[in-house]
């Protein structure tokens, strides 16, 4: 699982696909790109024709300036990835050799709990082959980031990958967004949705992935299924093993724990707060949103828009494209007033 | 061998009781000093609340 890129074919046709269709929608030269739902942007005396005329130049424009954000030092995101994850591995020898007293243990938690969480956004940034693009001499450095990654929370890359491809395809959609589940009346109720999802009888969070995943019936979903299943035997034989060799408090502290925070932190950010209430449409599917937190604390996700408008633009260039984008979102009627 | 998998996540809850809440909480007890009830060892009053905890779970499709 941490061998490099993969590349079957069905997972690169299902990938090319989504993507194809974020083309589609963002496209200039594309007629069906205004959604026949949508109603005109500014109230408008002219035909329909003119509306769509507007809205076209709008999109050129909105196009236009995204585009100047898609790229930048992606390769920050591999780095920090293999550092940390190799950091976060050497815990559990050094945790079993004796060397993490309690102020070790309390940091290695506070690590593995970051890991956990923040790793889901180099994670992201690969599943978009953000880093590194197909066909590029170090896509493999991509797929390696996206694998390395997801390990501490215990979830196959591809798996990962797949899922979110369907998350932008069917952004909110109730029966086919593997993300719907996350969705709460407010925020504490959305926290306690991301524990309860994960309740073996649950049918959220990553047993839904799992779920999708036999429904897909692809090649590519198949393959992911097992990789996040040999993951998950190979994690819980070894912690398993280290609790029933006297370091079930060492596994807790810096395995378990960590996950559990690090995926409640990720679906509460990643998911809950920029989809929240759930609407649909390209300008409605997220929202800008202030997090009491912070940007940081909130995984940049305040722009989350952003992403689901331009995928390619990576998580740290996101917020700074909403400011260049701003006023054109603002006559697309996107709510702006939080930033 | 793909439902040999499946039947082994079906039993997960339980075997988490049993791999880990087990050995955890005997581990914890000795920690903080605390003996188990009834004469029990530590692992033995573990597996017998790890075990039932995780099989709560798995009949109840929660852990709490």
């Amino acid at each position: 699982m941490t061998d490099g890129p993969v590349k079957e074919d069905s997972l690169v046709e299902a990938e090319l696909l989504v993507e194809a269709e974020v083309i589609e929608r963002n496209s200039i030269e594309v007629p069906g790109i205004i959604p026949a739902e949508d109603g005109p942007v500014i109230g408008l005396a002219g035909d329909d024709t003119l509306d769509k005329h507007l809205r076209r130049e709008m999109m050129k424009e909105e196009r236009a300036i995204a585009m100047q954000f898609h790229g930048g030092a992606t390769w920050v995101y591999a780095a920090l990835t293999v550092t940390c994850f190799a950091i976060w591995v050497s815990l559990f020898p050094l945790a079993i050799l004796g060397y993490l007293g309690p102020v070790g243990l309390t940091l290695g938690f506070l690590f593995s709990t970051f890991c956990a969480a923040y790793g889901f956004i180099p994670s992201h940034e690969a599943m978009h082959s953000n880093i590194y693009p197909r066909g590029h001499k170090l896509y493999w450095v991509n797929e390696l980031t996206g694998h390395l990654s997801t390990i501490p929370i215990a979830l196959g890359f591809g798996v990962a990958r797949l899922t979110h491809m369907e998350h932008h395809k069917y952004t909110n959609d109730p029966q086919l967004d593997p993300d719907y589940t996350d969705g709460a009346p407010n925020w504490w109720q959305a926290i306690l949705k991301t524990w309860w999802n994960r309740q073996p009888g649950v049918e959220g969070s990553v047993h839904r992935y799992k779920k999708m995943m036999i429904d897909m019936d692809t090649p590519a979903s198949r393959k992911a299924a097992m990789q996040t299943t040999i993951l998950q035997l190979v994690m819980l034989g070894t912690f398993f093993g280290m609790a029933w060799s006297g370091y079930a408090i060492e596994v807790a502290v810096l395995w378990w724990l960590p996950r559990q925070v690090g995926l409640s932190w990720i679906r509460y950010w990643l998911s809950w707060a920029p989809h929240h209430p759930q609407e649909r449409g390209r300008y409605k599917n997220t929202r800008i949103f202030r997090a009491r937190l912070g940007y940081w604390a909130s995984m940049a996700m305040e722009y989350h828009l952003i992403h689901h408008l331009y995928p390619g633009i990576p998580n740290h260039r996101q917020k700074e494209a909403y400011h260049a984008l701003k006023d054109v979102l603002r006559r697309q009627g996107v709510d702006v007033s939080a930033h | 061998m793909t439902e040999a998998i499946r039947k082994l996540f079906a039993v997960m809850p339980f075997l988490f009781g049993i791999g880990f809440i087990a050995p955890l909480t005997a581990q914890l007890m000795a920690y903080w000093g605390v003996d188990a009830p009834l004469g029990l060892s530590r692992i033995t009053f573990g597996l017998i609340f790890g075990g039932a905890w995780g099989l709560y779970a798995n009949i109840k499709g929660r852990w709490l």
